[in-house]
């Protein structure tokens, strides 16, 4: 370098302290560009659930607000509690998990791993292209579509069970086939999403050390068994956390498919704390109930953390 | 003298009061009425029914001739009295209230509407043709009035018909409807009903929601003599007539479509038109979509009736909805929304509403001699307006609470989950303790319904 361009570089690194500074954020800098976020996040997601809390111990009905609502400190979780469809409701939705969730992980592991086979790479995109088309499908849109599915006269479900030879069934019409048609809504809509995350899991499987598993053992189980499972666990309990959560609240689409019906057979928890909300418009008992149900999902997500996440050594 | 004088001046003013006074009616328009009020933006909620089609086609006059701007929401039945009482509560944009006849007590007891009495005492905004007389009673009564005073006007009315394939009724031999719920049961459905070819008597839409409560349930209770309620306000369900009529429809259940308890109004108006059903009893308001080429295959077989009776008379569904003046509207609007609730329900225009496929609650218009031969539902229905229960389902602010208990136990009843007696005590249990809450037991709610 010449003495000329060393002199340049110099200064330049004289004048690089300079333009920093210039670049420097002051204190408040960050809380700026934190702000819109923070406060967008405490008024659509901290603000109606402290007020929620809080109107759970008020009797709060809006079609009596000529009495006021007054506290009435835990009136309205002993009636919850005390309440049999309550219970009811909540058995039917853990008896809706259990149903779906095995379903959707036996699946979604099997689309994941036939997906993380090597070879035919175009077919594989595709797939994993079509697999977002259910997720991306808004709830509400699921249950219509489910409506015209399983309908007695004209659905599809009853079309394809008279390819085999069957009696045309009454789907929504029957406690045990709304159940049933619900089920296999959800699983169609969530089975992707299981396989994906199960997908991601796997590609995160060192390539040697697999490769050397396979030349190991050449059986599929042991394989995933021992190779492949502890990587998959870190995804198993985001799913199992995210489709509770998810089961608790689901409604839409369950409402625009049978609306809870027929009798009580596909009322799910919060069909019936919308029922008690915006039917009665008992506010007060509604939120009691969802800060319930709040509590009991934290519960489980601390319970499926401690049986089935373990860190990946 | 002076005596004289004052009693002179005395009587030519009322006189001249005399004159002036029905001169004064004379003169009255809508334009002059909506002078002080142009450029006021009036809101309300409506439903996607014919009857609101018919007057969206007709708002563009109404605004023409008073600068008043009518905003309308459509939402779907099931969440328009949710969407309203938040409004009201909240104390929202809406100027006017679209009262189903089931929650007039509960929007009147709570001041969300105005007596209609605040703007008939004043001339400036009362159109002096306004004649609420000229409404079928029994509408104004059920749809408008609460504890003795009109509310709202009757807007969007219905009542109980039995729409019938008459081409499907001529086949099987029969060449008139069912008199009779019970001739219905033992003559007419088994002969209709070829399960076979898929074909059925009847179809009751019997979905858990308002559908379950009002059109099913409450629909057999009636005419068979029986009640949700006694006089003093206990359960009526488990009487012997009240029984009758559950045990009726159990009974009728073999004749009807298979997931009967999955049919909204929707798929038993389509299965009537679509061939696969005989008979229905649905609201007056679904005749333009049997009669529609587009939606119906039935058209020229289409025929109807009066509901059957039953052991107590011809006691059909009644519902409708009025529309009242919000609370919460500031003044003007308020006399605004009363202009556009008196013009919408006029019998100016009602010529014009039922042409344009709605339904009036104004009595002249029917005696037409022209209406009458183009709509075939207008005689039935004239003829079910004559006599009716007002409390054909219960209009007190409780309703919508017990209509859900109602809706889920006459749910399982259908489907054979608990027996009539079971499901009637269960409904009764749960509903007395609601009627209990809001005080008509200890004597501080009077019992009105």
């Amino acid at each position: 370098m010449s003495v000329e361009g060393q002199a340049l570089a110099q200064e330049a690194a004289r004048a690089r302290p300079a333009r920093r500074r210039r670049l420097e954020h002051g204190r408040w800098t960050p809380l700026f560009f934190l702000a819109p976020a923070v406060v967008t996040l405490l008024a659509i997601g901290l603000y109606p659930m402290l007020f929620a809390l809080v109107t759970s111990f008020r009797r709060y009905n809006l079609t009596r607000a000529r009495e006021g609502f007054p506290f009435v400190g835990f009136e309205n979780y002993g009636r919850v509690l005390s309440d049999q469809t309550f219970w009811d409701t909540l058995l039917l939705t853990g008896r809706f998990f259990l149903t779906v969730m095995p379903i959707q992980v036996a699946l979604g592991l099997l689309i994941a791993l036939m997906l993380h086979r090597p070879g035919w790479g175009f077919m594989r995109s595709l797939a994993r292209v079509s697999l977002v088309v259910p997720l991306a499908t808004t709830y509400a849109v699921v249950g219509l579509l489910g409506n015209l599915i399983f309908n007695r006269n004209f659905g599809v479900a009853n079309q394809f069970l008279s390819w085999f030879g069957f009696a045309p069934f009454d789907w929504l019409g029957n406690p045990s086939g709304a159940f049933a048609a619900i089920v296999i809504m959800d699983v169609w809509q969530w089975t992707p999403f299981c396989a994906l995350i199960f997908l991601s899991g796997l590609s995160m499987v060192p390539v040697d050390i697999e490769e050397a598993a396979r030349l190991e053992t050449k059986s599929h189980w042991a394989l995933l068994r021992h190779v492949q499972l502890p990587y998959l666990l870190p995804g198993l309990t985001a799913m199992l956390i995210l489709r509770s959560a998810d089961v608790l609240k689901l409604f839409d689409m369950i409402f625009t498919m049978t609306r809870g019906g027929p009798g009580t057979a596909t009322e799910l928890i919060s069909i019936y704390i919308q029922r008690v909300g915006f039917r009665v418009f008992d506010l007060g008992a509604a939120s009691a109930q969802a800060i319930l149900l709040l509590l009991f999902t934290i519960l489980l997500s601390r319970l499926y953390i401690r049986i089935f996440y373990r860190e990946i050594q | 003298m002076r005596l004289f004088t004052h009693a002179a001046v005395g009587a030519l003013a009322l006189a001249a009061a005399a004159v002036c006074a029905p001169a004064e009616a004379q003169d009255w328009s809508l334009e002059k009425a909506a002078e002080p009020l142009k450029g006021a933006e009036i809101n309300v909620v409506f439903l996607d029914r014919p009857g609101y089609r018919a007057i969206i086609q007709l708002l563009p006059e109404f605004e023409k001739k008073t600068g008043i701007k009518v905003n309308y929401e459509i939402v779907p039945y099931e969440s328009s009295r949710e969407k309203q009482v938040l409004n009201f509560s909240s104390n929202g944009d809406l100027t006017i209230a679209l009262v189903d006849l089931v929650w007039i007590g509960e929007f009147a007891e709570n001041g969300w509407i105005v007596p209609v009495e605040k703007f008939t005492s004043d001339p400036a905004v009362t159109d002096p043709k306004l004649n609420l007389d000229g409404f079928f009673p029994l509408l104004l009564d059920a749809f408008g009035s609460w504890g003795g005073k009109v509310y709202g006007l009757p807007f969007d009315n219905y009542s109980g018909l039995l729409f019938y394939n008459q081409c499907m009724l001529k086949e099987a031999g029969f060449d008139k409807p069912p008199e009779t719920w019970q001739e219905l049961y033992e003559t007419y459905a088994p002969k209709l009903t070829d399960k076979a070819k898929n074909q059925f008597a009847f179809a009751l839409q019997s979905r858990r929601g308002e559908t379950q409560s009002a059109d099913s349930f409450m629909r057999v209770l009636w005419p068979f003599g029986g009640s949700l309620l006694d006089k003093e306000f206990k359960s009526n369900l488990l009487s012997e007539e009240s029984q009758a009529g559950l045990k009726f429809r159990q009974d009728l259940m073999q004749y009807m479509p298979p997931g009967i308890v999955s049919y909204d109004h929707a798929e038993a108006v389509n299965a009537l038109a679509q061939g696969q059903v005989a008979m229905i009893t649905e609201w007056s308001a679904f005749y333009s979509t049997l009669i529609d080429p587009a939606t119906s295959k039935i058209v020229d077989c289409l025929a109807v009736a009066p509901e059957p009776s039953g052991p107590a008379g011809r006691l059909p569904a009644l519902g409708g909805f009025s529309l009242a003046v919000a609370a919460q509207a500031p003044e003007k609007e308020q006399k605004a929304s009363w202009l556009f609730i008196q013009w919408a329900t006029s019998e100016d225009i009602a010529r014009a509403y039922v042409e344009a496929g709605g339904v009036s609650g104004r009595k002249s218009i029917y005696e037409d001699a022209d209406i009458k031969a183009k709509y075939k539902f207008v005689e039935p229905m004239v003829a079910s307006w004559q006599k009716g229960v007002p409390e054909f389902r219960p209009r007190f602010p409780a309703w919508p609470a017990i209509s859900e208990i109602v809706a889920e136990w006459g749910t399982k009843m259908m489907l054979g989950e608990v027996s009539t007696e079971q499901g009637a005590k269960e409904i009764g249990t749960r509903m007395e303790d609601i009627l209990a809450k809001e005080g008509y037991y200890d004597g501080k709610k009077a019992l009105l319904q």
